[in-house]
């Protein structure tokens, strides 16, 4: 019957434009063509790759890696690439099996994360065995994984090699700068208004660099639940250390924080919500924030700004 | 001569089809006020369905549905419908005063509750098929001939001017089914017509004054004593089930 | 921490019990229509329109999102009707195929939209097991909203939807609009289902539809009451669970309310008086005759009417063992019927039904007649 085959024709043109969508650019004639993961790592690259690499990134801003399930296009263009590049220590949660496929078939992937040496990783609360992935807070440490990109990138295109090594060094460099500038930014902070309240644990990095005590709603992993006792939780703390500020996030839904808030004014106390904080991707491209140094200024600008000012409570 | 009287029930040109295939083929039958009339047929013939359509219950393919000379849509309350027992979960949560206070439901009105006076009604019905003792029990707990009456009650409740019973003494006591006769014979007195799917070919005679007899087609339909021949049940039950059988459907 | 102090709890708790007291109320109908896949279907199909409202609109706003997956759960129930009228599908094969097709569609939704920019701030996955700590005060707003009008027209149609549930057809009958009051209690149920969708999500909605009409079936005998209880039930499901999620961390709020729930379902099935299955083999372990005694108390019982004025008249085994098959163990069942107190010797070495054994008997008789057709 003409019905039964238009309802089973539906998921089929859905599936078929999912597809359809980002057919592969052709090659440009020289530039070596890889594919990131999310667009911190895209950026990362990108930066030491230069005009000779093309880089694509899975995820764009305001996307969650915690939760991106890869696409059978994104399949498509990790295999068709020269190198993948994700940030690993299961940041990806829901692409492990699929980078894992990636390289049983002998396509070259790198996890830039695990460039940085085990020793200097956060082990895991949660979960033993395992660490806190978002080590690109630590300014310091993230110059850390430039050298295994850089390596791979060598290897891929010797004839580039130089202008390789020549981009990553001068990117140490300015990275080194930048985390200079971090530790003078938040000195305008007294030690004890140093308390970052965030949707989820994302910050723990930030927080052992520059001094400051991290709390997250959800866990390491946006892919857990927060159930109410979490809330009343972290609402008393609030309450109790007079935060005057809390931060949502760019990559995750507002509304953790916006109960957290409600359940703190119901105590009585006026948190703000401080402002927006990029934690698991960068800004839209193109603005300031679309790059990882213009993200980590904009990051705590923000932060410092939001709890340099006391609190009102009522 | 050929001006519509108002029959209370009157099919024209019924045909009734699942799938394609036929279940009543081009029936014509006129119903006067006050008849007794039985639906006869073998399995498969199409009464039940027949049935349902007057009810509005299955939309046919062909032909026209009338009560009283007003067209289906507009006779709404018009027939009080007795079902196959079978039909209907008897494990609801519900007793049987609740049951027969249903029947009130077109009367009472949107949105308003029934009263005291529906109660009434309930009860005097159940007076007269014997079930007051029962009033309270939950309908899970009723026998087959009990539960019948509990739905003759129901239909009597809603005193409509015609009732349409199907196949009501089915798998009923001696008792019940002398019960029921009685209620049916006091109601054809006042003037109601009752319309039976009946499947006992030895009663016929002595239940009732007017007989449909189909299969599939309507075979012939009229006065029992004119119509309820051996000629015509050989008609209707021996032979093929199907279009092909005689024609001819008569009016009273 | 004093039990309903704290502003969090308050607030899960009463979203919850509003969930619970429309799922149990309308979800009662459901299981009494037999429709109780249905609500498991509209909950799945809810799904692509959760996520269609979020990439028309861009918006996040409960009340879109929630209207979006209504809409979709109202046409997966047209499409069922559809694909039962115009084609030879079964029922529940139909729910089953709009259940499957519908929610599929979804998942695709959902994996497409997340190259969408910002999508993730729509928290649109958390729909799927719901997201209960993260309820805000005009969520539970609108889902009181919601709420007290379904069950304020459940109220106004209340015989409408009685007479519907256990006899469509007399309904007709009578002159009510079946077609359309069947739309309406179905929008009712749809309406039920997408209050619940942010507390417990899609995949475990249909639970809090099924499982306290069906709990409360076992304690009660008439609709009202029943569906009352249902509607007790689900609310006190609804307020335990975000009580116990609100002491242990990570306990996510709605599964935990679907396993308190679950809980009092078995509780009922196994506990309820008349009906439970501890009651009735408390109740027949001490009368019961295991299925050979059965038709050898039946024959007693019999034969004891053809003497109604002399309940002690005893029949020989002869005659009990000519009415039974010829491998029944007569004289076996007849000795386990005496230990029962069902039968006894009589004067003359015969047997006869005692006064319990004759209740008992009576009893099997209604049953029976009960049971069948």
């Amino acid at each position: 019957m003409k019905l039964k085959t238009t309802l089973a024709m539906v998921p089929v043109l859905i599936v078929m434009a999912a597809c359809g969508g980002g057919a592969p650019a052709p090659t440009d004639g020289g530039a070596v063509r890889v594919v990131a993961t999310t667009n911190i790592v895209g950026d990362l690259v990108r930066t030491i790759g230069g005009p000779n690499v093309e880089v694509e990134a899975l995820m764009g801003p305001g996307i969650d890696p915690h939760l991106y399930k890869a696409s059978a296009g994104d399949v498509r263009r990790m295999s068709s690439a020269e190198a993948i590049f994700y940030s690993g220590v299961h940041l990806e949660g829901k692409m492990s099996e699929v980078l894992e496929r990636m390289g049983e078939r002998g396509m070259r992937t790198v996890a830039v994360a695990e460039c940085v040496p085990e020793e200097n990783l956060i082990e895991s609360t949660g979960f033993s065995g395992l660490h806190d992935p978002h080590v690109w807070f630590d300014v310091a440490l993230w110059s850390q994984t430039v050298g295994c990109v850089v390596e791979t990138m060598a290897d891929l295109d010797p004839d580039h090699a130089d202008a390789y090594r020549e981009r990553a060094a001068a990117y140490v460099d300015e990275l080194v700068a930048l985390d200079g500038w971090v530790r003078e930014r938040v000195e305008d902070l007294a030690p004890e208004q140093r308390v970052l309240v965030t949707a989820h644990d994302a910050f723990g990095y930030f927080g052992r660099a520059y001094g400051f005590e991290v709390r997250g709603l959800l866990g390491v992993s946006t892919a857990s639940e927060a159930g109410t006792s979490d809330v009343q939780n972290l609402a008393g703390f609030i309450v109790e250390h007079e935060i005057p500020a809390i931060f949502v996030e760019t990559s995750v839904p507002p509304r953790y924080v916006q109960a957290l808030q409600e359940a703190v004014r119901a105590r009585g106390f006026g948190v703000e919500i401080g402002g927006s904080l990029y934690s698991d991707a960068l800004g839209n491209p193109g603005t300031p924030a679309g790059t990882y140094a213009g993200t980590v200024r904009a990051n705590v600008e923000t932060i410092v700004t939001a709890l340099a000012e006391p609190a009102d409570a009522d | 001569m050929n001006e519509r009287q108002d029959w209370a029930l009157e099919v024209e040109d019924l045909t009734v089809a699942y799938a394609d295939k036929p279940v009543l083929w081009d029936i014509d039958l006129q119903v006067p006020e006050g008849v007794k009339m039985a639906i006869i047929g073998p399995n498969g013939a199409g009464k039940s369905t027949l049935v349902k359509a007057a009810m509005g219950l299955v939309k046919p393919v062909a032909g026209e549905v009338r009560i009283f000379g007003r067209s289906r849509e507009r006779a709404e309350g018009q027939i009080a419908y007795v079902p196959q027992r079978a039909t209907l979960s008897w494990d609801f949560p519900t007793d049987v005063i609740d049951v027969v206070t249903m029947g009130t439901y077109g009367r009472v009105g949107w949105f308003r509750r029934c009263g005291s006076a529906e109660k009434e009604e309930a009860m005097a019905a159940l007076e007269q098929v014997g079930m007051t003792d029962f009033a309270r029990r939950p309908i899970a707990a009723l026998s087959g001939g009990q539960q019948q009456r509990v739905l003759l009650a129901r239909a009597l409740v809603q005193d409509a001017p015609i009732y349409i019973l199907d196949e009501p003494f089915q798998g009923v006591d001696a008792p019940t089914e002398r019960a029921i006769i009685e209620v049916l014979d006091e109601l054809a007195d006042i003037g109601k017509t009752i319309i039976v799917v009946h499947h006992d070919l030895q009663t016929i005679t002595e239940y009732f004054n007017a007989v449909l007899l189909l299969n599939v087609r309507a075979i012939d339909s009229g006065l029992v004593e004119e119509v309820f021949t051996e000629e015509n049940l050989r008609l209707t039950f021996g032979g093929r089930v199907g279009v092909l059988a005689a024609s001819g459907a008569g009016g009273l | 921490m004093d039990l309903f102090g704290d502003y969090t709890l308050r607030l899960v708790a009463l979203g919850s019990a509003v969930l619970g007291a429309t799922s149990g109320a309308l979800g009662s109908f459901a299981y009494l229509r037999r429709q109780s896949l249905l609500g498991d279907a509209v909950s799945h199909a809810a799904l692509p329109g959760i996520v269609l409202a979020f990439m028309l609109t861009g918006s996040k706003a409960p009340l879109v999102l929630m209207l979006g997956a209504g809409l979709a759960g109202w046409i997966g129930t047209l499409a069922v009707q559809v694909v039962v009228r115009r084609s030879r599908v079964p029922y529940d094969s139909a729910l089953g195929i709009v259940l499957a097709v519908f929610f599929g569609v979804g998942l695709v939704l959902l994996t497409h939209i997340q190259k969408l920019p910002n999508a993730a701030q729509a928290g649109l996955e958390s729909f799927l097991f719901g997201q209960a700590a993260s309820l805000l005060r005009r969520d539970v707003v609108t889902m009181a909203v919601l709420g007290a009008a379904a069950l304020v027209i459940l109220l106004l149609l209340w015989k409408e939807f009685k007479v519907l549930s256990f006899d469509p057809d007399f309904a007709a009958g009578l002159g009510l609009p079946v077609r359309r009051l069947d739309g309406v209690l179905t929008l009712l149920l749809v309406v039920a289902i997408i209050i619940g969708l942010q507390t417990v999500g899609v995949v475990l909605m249909s639970a809090m539809i099924v499982a306290p009409g069906a709990a409360a079936r076992q304690w009660s005998r008439r609709l009202a009451p029943m569906v009352a209880m249902a509607a007790a039930i689900g609310i006190f499901s609804g307020v335990t669970g975000s009580i116990f999620s609100s002491y242990l961390p990570r306990l996510p709020t709605g599964p935990t309310i679907v396993l308190v729930l679950s809980a009092i379902f078995v509780i009922s099935l196994f506990m309820a008086p008349h009906r439970g299955l501890l009651w009735r083999s408390l109740r027949f372990g001490v009368l019961r005759t295991a299925p050979d005694l059965d038709p050898v108390l039946m024959h007693l019982y019999a034969l004891s009417h053809q003497h109604p004025d002399d309940p002690e008249h005893g029949h020989s085994v002869a005659v009990i063992r000519t009415m039974s098959p010829p491998e029944a163990k007569v004289d076996a069942a007849l000795e386990r019927l005496a230990d029962r107190g069902l039968a006894q010797r009589t004067a003359v070495g015969g047997w006869a039904p005692t006064p319990i054994g004759r209740r008992e008997a009576q009893r099997i008789l209604d049953r029976e007649a009960g049971e069948g057709s």
